[in-house]
C-alpha cells in the first residue's frame, strides 16, 4: 500500500513538473494528419535549429470547436477555406508579414485573393483537394456504371447496380454540396427550398449506400468491399497506391463529375497568441519553396497552389486532370463558404432527418 | 412445496437484516451522542464532494446555462450581456426539440438500443462473473485481469477489428451466409447494421457489467447454497431464488454503469452503423463539432442527462420494495 | 445455522455447472476475438489491416522510431496511473460515504458524470480551465479524468458495502479500535475486491478516453487515443496495432509487479 502511494506521488510530481517546463525552441504546428512530408520536417528543423511539434486534427470542425473553447499554444494551423473564414471573422489570427516570405511569389495567383481572405492578409495557401468520386476501375467497367457525373451516387437507376457498395462522406456540408451540384445549384446556395430538394435527392439514394464514411473508405476501396466512394482526391490517390502495393488486380481512379465539385483549399495561418510567430514565418517560407512544396504533393497526391513546385511533381500526378484540372473544369469548382448560426442550425436539422430515417 | 424448503433460508436472511437494523439503531444512538461521528462524516465525504463540486458541478452548470444563451455567429456562444448590458437569454434553443418529432424518435431509439445492450451484457456477464467469483482464490485475480486486459488496448482499434470480423469478406460473414443459403434465405450484411451496433455496444460495455457483478457475487456465502440444496432446491432454483436476488445490488450497479453511458455514446454507431440511423449521442456530437451550435447541444445534453438519471432513479426505486417483499 | 446445514449435507453443492463454465468460456472468446486480430495484424506485412499477408516486425520497428506515438503512449500511461490512483482513493471515500451517510448531494454528484454526455463534460471543463487560466496539458487531462471516473469507483464500492456484515466493524470498535483502525483492519480488507474492481475501471476509463481528453489536452500533450484518432483520416496503420499490443503487455507487467508488491490486494 505504502509503496503504491509513494509511486503515485512521484508520478503526480512528474505530471506537474512536466506541465510547468516551458517550450524553448519549439514550433507548434496544428495540422491534418499525414499532411507534411518527413523530409520537409527534417529540413526545417535543421534550418531553424529548433523542434517541430505537430498536433493533429481530422476535421476542421474539431479544430474550430477546440479553438472556440479557448485552447491555445499553437503557432501554425492549417484550416480549410470556410474554417479560415470563420477564424478571420472571430479575429483569431494575426496578419502575416509577407516581407519575411521571400518565396511568396512562387504561388499561383489563381489561388490567391480568395473571398475568404482578400489580399492574403492572414493566410498562405498550402495545398488543395477536390471532393469527387473514387471508384474501382474494373468493377465500374464491368457493370457499365458511368462515373462522369454525380448521378453515380444519386440516381437510383444507376445505384441499383452497385447497391451496398457505395459510401459517401459523413459531412453535411460536403454531401449537400454534391447534391446541390447534381441539381444544378451552387454549393453555397442557402435557399431553404433548394436544401429540401437536395435532402430528397439524398433520401432517395440513401437505401443504396453502405455507409456514411469519411475515414475508412480508403480501406474499403482497397480491399474491394466498396466500389464507389464520394471522397477526397488525396485519399483516393492513397487508395490506389495501397491497392497496387497489396497486389490487387484493379486500379482505383478518381473522376471529376461534369456538374462540378467542391474544392478545399488549405492555408497556413498564425493564431493571434502564437508563442513563436518568428519560427512560424520561417516555416511558411520553407514550405513555399518549390521543391519542399512538391514533396507533399508527391507523397499524398494533393493539388498544389505553388507554381514553382510543378517542375518537381511526378508527371503522373501533375498530368492527372482530377488533381490538376484544366481551365474548363477548374471553373466549375467552388469553395465552400461558412454559414451563419441560423443556417448551421437549419442544415443540422436537415442532416439529422437524413441520418435518422 | 419448494416454498417450504426455502423458509429457513429466508428466515436466515430476516435474522441477518434484523441484526443489522439493531446495530444501525444502536449506531444512530451513538452518532447523535458524539460529535466525533460528524467530524469523520465530513472527513470522509468532504474531499470527493469538494472535488466533484469544483471540477464537475461548476463547469457543468456553466455549460448547462449555455442552453439559455444565443449561439455565437461563428461557433461557441454569443456574449452573455448584450449591448445594453442586460442578460441576453432565450428559450429558443428548446423549441426545435419539442416541436419536432425527429429528435424524440432518435431518443427513443437510443433508449431501445441501450436497454438491449444492458440486457445482453447482463446475460453474458453473469456466467463470467459467476465463474470468477466461484473459482479458487488464487485464480480470481488472473481471471478478472483477463476480462479487463482487452480494454487496455485502444477502443478504436478494437472497433476496427470488429469491422474486419463482420465485414463482407470475413470468415464469419461468409459462414453465416453459407448457412442461410442452405435454408434458402437471402445473404445478409453483418456490418453496417443494427446488429453490428449492438455487438459493438455490448463489447465496449461488458467489463462494466462484469466487475460490479463479480464484486457482489464474490461475497455470497456458499453455505446458503448448501442449505438450499439440502432443502430440496435444484440448480435452477438455487440460482433464481438465492443467488440472483442476493446479487441484485450488483446487477443494478452494473446496469447503471452500462445503460447510462450506452445512451450517450456515438463512436460505435458512427463506425458500425452504416446509414441505418444515428443515436442521440451522434446528434449531440454534431452540435458541438459540426454545426457549432452549443446552446442546442446543451439542450440535448440536458434532456439526455435528465432521462438517464430518471431511468437510474426508477431502477433504484424498483430495487427497494423488492427487498422488503423478500424480507 | 449455516454450520448445521453444512454438517447435514453429505455432498457440497457443485460450485459451477458445466453449462455455466462453457458459457463463461464463450464470453471470454467473444472478448478476445478482436484482440487476437489486433495482435496478429501487428505482425502483418501489409499496411491495410484487412487480411494476412506475411510475418514482419516492421511495424514494431517503425513504432520505436515514431517519437510522437511513443510519447503519446507514455503520456496515456502516466495519466491513467495517476488519475486511476486518485479516483480510487476519492471514489472509495465517496462509496463509503454514500453507503454510511447517504448524503443526497453526494449521490447526485457521483452519478451525474456518468449520465452526462462526455462531450458536454469535455467542453465545460475546457471552458472552466481557460477561465482559471490553467495551462492545458497533462495536469488538466488528469484532473478531468479523475472527475469522471470517481463515480464508477464509488458505485462499485457502495454495492460491495451494501450487504457487508456491519457487525464485524462494530465488534472491532467494541474491542477498542479507533474508527480509522476499524476501517483499515476490518472494512477495507472486506471491500478490497470492490476497490480493486473500481481501480481497474478507473484505469481503463482513463487510458482509453478520447472525447474528454480531446478537449482538455493542450497543444503540447497528446495521448494515445488522440494520436490514433487523428490518424483515422488516412488509414489506421498497423503501427497502431503494435502500440496497442505493447500497451497491453506493459500494463499486464505493471499489474504483475503491483501484485507482487502488495499480494493481499485481491484477497477478501
Amino acid at each position: 500500500m505504502k509503496k503504491i502511494f509513494a509511486v503515485a506521488s512521484l508520478l503526480l510530481l512528474a505530471v506537474s513538473t512536466a506541465t510547468s517546463a516551458e517550450a524553448q525552441n519549439k514550433l507548434h504546428l496544428y495540422n491534418w494528419n499525414n499532411y507534411l512530408a518527413a523530409e520537409t520536417e527534417q529540413r526545417f528543423e535543421a534550418a531553424c535549429k529548433c523542434q517541430l511539434v505537430q498536433s493533429y486534427y481530422g476535421d476542421n470542425e474539431e479544430m474550430l470547436a477546440k479553438l472556440a473553447a479557448g485552447a491555445k499554444g499553437y503557432d501554425l494551423i492549417v484550416p480549410t477555406g470556410n474554417a479560415l473564414q470563420s477564424l478571420i471573422k472571430q479575429n483569431a489570427l494575426q496578419p502575416i508579414d509577407k516581407s519575411k516570405l521571400s518565396n511568396f511569389k512562387n504561388l499561383n495567383p489563381h489561388y490567391l485573393n480568395t473571398d475568404f481572405d482578400k489580399g492574403n492578409q492572414y493566410s498562405v495557401p498550402y495545398a488543395y483537394t477536390i471532393t469527387l468520386l473514387g471508384y474501382n476501375e474494373q468493377k465500374m467497367k464491368e457493370l457499365g456504371v458511368p462515373v462522369d457525373s454525380w448521378a453515380a451516387i444519386f440516381d437510383p437507376a444507376i445505384l441499383a447496380k452497385i447497391k451496398g457498395k457505395v459510401t459517401v462522406l459523413d459531412s453535411a456540408n460536403e454531401l449537400m454540396a454534391a447534391a446541390l451540384k447534381y441539381l444544378g445549384y451552387s454549393v453555397n446556395d442557402t435557399d431553404e427550398k433548394h436544401w429540401q430538394e437536395a435532402k430528397n435527392v439524398i433520401l432517395k439514394a440513401k437505401p443504396y449506400w453502405a455507409a456514411f464514411n469519411g475515414t475508412s473508405y480508403i480501406k474499403g476501396l482497397t480491399v474491394g468491399d466498396i466500389w464507389l466512394v464520394h471522397g477526397y482526391s488525396s485519399d483516393i490517390f492513397q487508395a490506389d497506391i495501397d491497392a497496387q502495393k497489396a497486389g490487387r488486380k484493379f486500379r482505383i481512379r478518381h473522376a471529376l463529375p461534369k456538374e462540378g465539385a467542391a474544392m478545399s483549399l488549405d492555408s497556413l495561418v498564425i493564431p493571434k497568441d502564437a508563442p513563436r510567430a518568428d519560427l512560424a514565418h520561417q516555416f511558411i517560407n520553407l514550405v513555399l519553396d518549390g521543391k519542399n512544396s512538391a514533396e507533399l504533393t508527391n507523397m499524398i497526391g494533393t493539388g498544389n497552389p505553388n507554381s514553382a513546385a510543378l517542375t518537381y511533381i511526378k508527371p503522373e500526378i501533375s498530368k492527372n486532370p482530377s488533381i490538376f484540372p484544366d481551365a474548363a473544369n477548374a471553373a466549375k469548382l467552388e469553395m465552400l463558404k461558412d454559414l451563419n448560426s441560423k443556417q448551421r442550425r437549419a442544415l443540422n436539422r436537415i442532416w439529422t432527418e437524413i441520418r435518422a430515417k | 412445496m419448494w416454498h417450504g424448503a426455502l423458509t429457513p433460508v429466508t428466515s436466515w436472511l430476516k435474522l441477518f437484516m434484523a441484526k443489522s437494523a439493531e446495530i444501525a439503531a444502536a449506531n444512530a444512538g451513538r452518532n447523535s451522542a458524539s460529535g466525533k461521528q460528524s467530524l469523520s462524516r465530513w472527513l470522509i465525504s468532504g474531499p470527493p464532494l469538494l472535488y466533484l463540486i469544483f471540477f464537475f458541478a461548476v463547469p457543468t452548470l456553466i455549460m448547462a446555462f449555455a442552453a439559455f444563451r444565443y449561439p455565437g455567429d461563428y461557433g461557441g456562444l454569443a456574449p452573455l450581456f448584450d449591448e445594453s448590458g442586460a442578460l441576453d437569454l432565450t428559450l429558443e434553443s428548446f423549441t426545435p426539440f419539442f416541436s419536432d418529432f425527429v429528435y424524440t424518435a432518435i431518443f427513443l431509439k437510443s433508449f431501445l438500443f441501450a436497454v438491449i445492450t444492458t440486457l445482453v451484457c447482463l446475460l453474458m456477464a453473469y456466467p463470467l462473473a459467476l465463474l470468477i467469483a466461484r473459482s479458487p482464490q488464487k485464480w480470481r485475480s488472473l481471471l478478472v485481469l483477463l476480462v479487463i486486459l482487452p480494454f487496455w488496448s485502444n477502443f478504436l482499434i478494437r472497433i476496427y477489428a470488429w469491422i474486419i470480423i463482420l465485414g463482407p469478406q470475413s470468415a464469419l460473414t461468409r459462414g453465416v451466409n453459407a448457412v442461410l443459403d442452405v435454408f434458402g434465405f437471402e445473404p445478409v450484411a453483418l456490418l453496417y447494421s443494427a446488429f453490428a451496433v449492438i455487438v459493438g455496444l455490448v463489447y465496449v460495455h461488458l467489463p462494466f457489467m462484469v466487475l460490479p457483478l463479480y464484486a457482489n457475487l464474490e461475497k455470497h456465502d456458499p453455505a446458503l447454497l448448501d442449505a438450499a440444496q439440502d432443502l430440496g432446491a435444484n440448480a435452477w432454483q438455487r440460482f433464481w431464488r438465492v443467488t440472483f436476488p442476493l446479487s441484485l445490488p450488483g446487477v443494478y450497479a452494473g446496469a447503471a454503469l452500462v445503460f447510462i453511458p450506452a445512451l450517450g455514446i456515438f463512436a460505435v454507431s458512427d463506425l458500425l452503423g452504416g446509414t441505418g440511423g444515428i443515436m442521440i449521442g451522434n446528434v449531440i456530437k454534431q452540435q458541438f463539432l459540426d454545426s457549432r451550435d452549443w446552446p442546442f447541444g446543451s439542450v440535448l445534453s440536458i434532456m439526455l442527462t435528465v432521462a438517464a438519471l430518471a431511468a437510474a432513479g426508477l431502477a433504484a426505486l424498483m430495487a427497494r420494495p423488492r427487498r422488503r417483499a423478500n424480507g | 445455522m449455516a454450520k448445521v446445514a453444512a454438517k447435514l449435507s453429505n455432498k457440497r453443492v457443485k460450485r459451477q455447472s458445466t453449462w455455466q463454465i462453457l458459457a463463461a468460456v464463450l464470453v471470454y472468446a467473444f472478448l478476445y476475438l478482436p484482440l487476437v486480430i489486433v495482435v496478429v495484424y501487428s505482425f502483418n506485412d501489409s499496411r491495410l489491416n484487412a487480411e494476412w499477408v506475411g510475418f514482419t516486425l516492421d511495424w514494431y520497428r517503425k513504432l520505436f522510431a515514431n517519437d510522437e506515438m511513443l510519447r503519446a503512449a507514455g503520456n496515456s500511461l502516466i495519466i491513467a496511473l495517476v488519475s486511476g490512483a486518485v479516483s480510487t482513493v476519492l471514489g472509495t471515500m465517496a462509496g463509503f460515504a454514500l453507503h454510511r451517510y447517504k448524503i443526497r448531494a453526494l449521490q447526485i454528484l457521483v452519478l451525474t458524470p456518468i449520465a452526462i454526455p462526455e462531450i458536454l463534460v469535455g467542453v465545460s471543463l475546457l471552458i472552466f480551465f481557460v477561465m482559471l487560466n490553467l495551462t492545458l496539458g497533462m495536469l488538466s487531462v488528469t484532473l478531468a479524468h479523475i472527475a469522471f471516473s470517481m463515480g464508477f469507483v464509488a458505485i462499485v464500492v457502495r454495492s460491495r458495502l451494501s450487504g457487508m456484515d456491519e457487525s464485524l466493524t462494530e465488534a472491532a470498535r467494541d474491542c477498542g479500535a479507533t474508527p480509522w483502525q476499524a476501517f483499515r483492519r476490518v472494512t477495507l480488507p472486506l471491500i478490497m475486491p470492490g476497490v480493486v474492481a473500481g481501480a481497474l475501471m478507473a484505469f481503463t476509463l482513463s487510458i482509453d478516453d478520447f472525447v474528454i481528453t480531446f478537449f482538455t489536452a493542450g497543444a503540447n500533450t497528446s495521448t494515445l487515443p488522440l494520436q490514433i484518432y487523428s490518424m483515422l483520416k488516412i488509414a489506421v496503420t498497423p503501427e497502431v496495432n503494435a502500440v496497442s499490443t505493447l500497451l497491453m503487455a506493459l500494463t499486464l507487467l505493471l499489474i504483475v509487479i503491483a501484485s507482487k508488491l502488495s499480494p493481499n490486494a485481491f484477497r477478501s
